[in-house]
């Protein structure tokens, strides 16, 4: 097997994120399915209205997580396949050089697909622990008569054997495509002769110095890990100012839960992507070691680029979470009196701003320690 | 003046373990041009790594004048590489995602030299400027971390093997300039090399042998790197 299960281990990301994904449209969809099935019996105009109010959220909630959260994951995954063949090119340039075809070697790839079989089915079987609690908030004014929890058989097939098979099918076409590189230049160490033609434009940016060139070129060589501090940012920021509105429109579970599933997200991707930045580094770190430049120094040029970036993700979460808290609020209460529109709540945001402020800056300081324990000797090492 | 004490390195665990330098002791004067020879194996690398403060030794003194910098901490000795130190490596470590300007920028702005390019020039890769190393052949790119060490502008200046892949003509052109530089900045030369002749360019030749300086001595006049043989 060339990619073996140790390979896989490193995707804990997206098994997090899939359980998240998971647990939340599980337990959501499952208290719809059984909540339809008692409509016959609302009698009441007023547990109509909470009825169709129940509804909604649930569909708001579903596809606004779900379908959030499968992008991420599926990004992510494309992403770590990548990452895989670029940090392995020479093995796999010998296995091509030795006449693998690019089909077998892609097919060990399959086993990426289980880490998403490992998050769904945790996250499968949290939303069934957690439901009767779920259910009981969710009725907890008696508006709708007793719901009782069934077990439906397309949830798990929808959201647990589909996404398995999907992201088995999805490592392996990816890989094969992106094997389609001739051996040579997966033998070469180098990243940029098949992505990025360089530019013969002479002395245009000759004036900038080392470490903003450093800057500029660990931001532009891997797009993706923007994406993910962006979206780091964008979960924390969206995420903690939702769950503070939360206590006044729904529940303070419903608030907690987005919390979790917030944080959770926020980190396992700045996690992963601020390690890939330092991983993917670490020569040009202990060569600028060996150089003389100092650890702030390169600290600067490989972390310092992201900052700027991560508080416009900070800025689209905030937009973001504003923007679906109007229109869910909205779109709920639409038939109810008294309720006023939602307003931007700008002591929030500042909360949650000073808190993301610290958190990122503890982060960062805890990364410049790790960039300190690269040792001169990394250069040498193949 | 940079003085070696009784310089002890070995490596592996303590099962196996293998001593690769057994005790070197050195005096190498300012402005010297020192070259070492040995067999592959006996610890050439290692010893100018030490010497560099790139390892430290398990035992014995590295002293700059009279810092000690094998008892440095490790962001002093850093700062000390970047004051003193300039290295040419026998694998040349280029950095493969940025082009030749850059990589030799990486050295220049450590001294805030500004004018690189002239290096870049004298090495024969003034068209080569805007290439990544994987576009370069094994000569180019020896010859790129070549010019990112001079363009540090160091005291100390650590060659290991730095014309292994270069052909006699460039060869001699690379040594001829480095030499032409040393004379205009008066940096020390350390120098590892398998080539015999270039020995004869050096005021110092040591030849080591399983990890002891087996032989020092002093050449009476130097050649220059078109008088040698190749
Ligand atoms: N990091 C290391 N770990 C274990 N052993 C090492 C390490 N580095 C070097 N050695 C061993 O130390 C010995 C000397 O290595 P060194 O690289 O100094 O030799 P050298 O004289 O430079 O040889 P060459 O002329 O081939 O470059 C070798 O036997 C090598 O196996
Ligand atoms: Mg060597």
């Amino acid at each position: 097997m060339l990619v073996g299960i140790k390979n896989a281990s490193k995707l804990i990301g997206i098994s997090i994120i899939s359980c998240c994904a998971v647990l939340v449209c599980t337990m959501f969809l499952n208290f719809y399915l059984d909540v339809r099935s008692i409509k016959n019996e609302i009698s009441s105009e007023l547990s109509m209205i909470f009825y169709h109010a129940q509804v909604s959220t649930v569909k708001v909630v579903c596809l606004v997580s779900g379908g959030c959260l499968l992008l991420t994951s599926i990004v992510m995954l494309m992403f770590y396949i990548k990452h895989y063949i670029d940090t392995h090119k020479k093995e796999l340039g010998i296995l091509k050089a030795l006449g693998y075809s690019n089909l077998k070697i892609a097919k060990s790839f399959w086993i990426f697909g289980s880490s998403a079989l490992i998050g769904t089915a945790i996250g499968f079987g949290g939303a069934f622990l957690l439901m009767p609690r779920f259910y009981a908030l969710q009725n907890k004014d008696k508006m709708l008569p007793e719901i009782t929890i069934h077990f439906h058989p397309a949830i798990l097939l929808y959201f647990v054997i589909l996404p398995t098979l999907f992201f088995a099918m999805l490592s392996i076409g990816y890989a094969w495509i992106k094997l389609h590189t001739p051996v040579l230049l997966l033998l070469r160490d180098s990243l940029q002769i098949t992505s990025k033609p360089p530019r013969h434009k002479g002395n245009r940016n000759s004036g900038l110095s080392f470490i903003e060139e450093l800057k500029r070129n660990t931001l532009k060589s891997k797009k993706t890990l923007v994406f993910f501090i962006i979206f780091a940012s964008f979960c924390f920021s969206s995420m903690t100012q939702m769950s503070l509105s939360m206590k006044d429109l729904s529940s303070e579970m419903m608030g907690a839960m987005m919390l979790i599933i917030g944080l959770t997200l926020a980190f396992t991707t700045l996690f992963l992507a601020v390690t890939t930045v330092i991983k993917g580094n670490t020569k040009t770190i202990a060569m600028m070691r060996v150089f003389g430049y100092s650890q702030k120094e390169c600290c600067r040029a490989i972390l310092g680029g992201y900052r700027p970036i991560s508080y416009i993700g900070f800025l689209i979460g905030t937009v973001y979470q504003y923007a679906l808290l109007r229109i869910t609020v909205d779109l709920v209460f639409k038939d109810v009196e008294g309720i006023p529109a939602y307003r931007f709540d700008v002591p929030r945001m500042f909360i949650s701003l000073l808190a993301f402020i610290v958190i990122y800056e503890i982060l960062m300081f805890a990364y410049a320690g790790k960039i300190k324990k690269i040792s001169v000797k990394e250069i040498m090492i193949e | 003046m940079i003085k070696a004490r009784d310089i002890i390195k070995s490596y592996g665990n303590r099962e196996s373990r293998f001593q690769v330098l057994q005790g070197i002791s050195l005096e190498i004067t300012d402005g010297d041009f020192v070259v070492i020879l040995g067999a592959s194996g006996s610890g050439k690398s290692t010893f100018l790594n030490v010497l560099s403060g790139l390892e430290r030794p398990d035992s014995g003194k590295v002293l700059y004048d009279e810092t000690d910098i094998s008892s440095l901490p490790d962001d002093k000795v850093t700062s000390f590489r970047k004051e003193n130190v300039g290295f040419i490596f026998q694998q040349y470590y280029l950095l493969p995602n940025m082009d030749v300007d850059k990589n030799v920028r990486m050295g220049a702005d450590l001294a805030g030299n500004k004018d690189y390019r002239n290096i870049i020039e004298a090495v024969g890769l003034g068209e080569k400027l805007h290439k990544y190393p994987g576009e370069l052949s094994g000569g180019e790119q020896q010859r790129v971390s070549i010019a990112r060490a001079l363009a540090k502008r160091p005291r100390v200046l650590f060659l290991d093997e730095p014309t292994g892949a270069l052909d006699e003509r460039t060869g001699r052109q690379v040594l001829d300039y480095i030499c032409r530089l040393k004379d205009t900045y008066g940096f020390t030369i350390v120098m590892v090399t398998h080539n015999l002749n270039i020995a004869e360019m050096a005021n110092t030749v040591i030849r080591m042998n399983s990890g002891k300086i087996a032989d020092i001595y002093q050449n009476k006049a130097q050649k220059t790197a078109y008088e040698i043989g190749w």
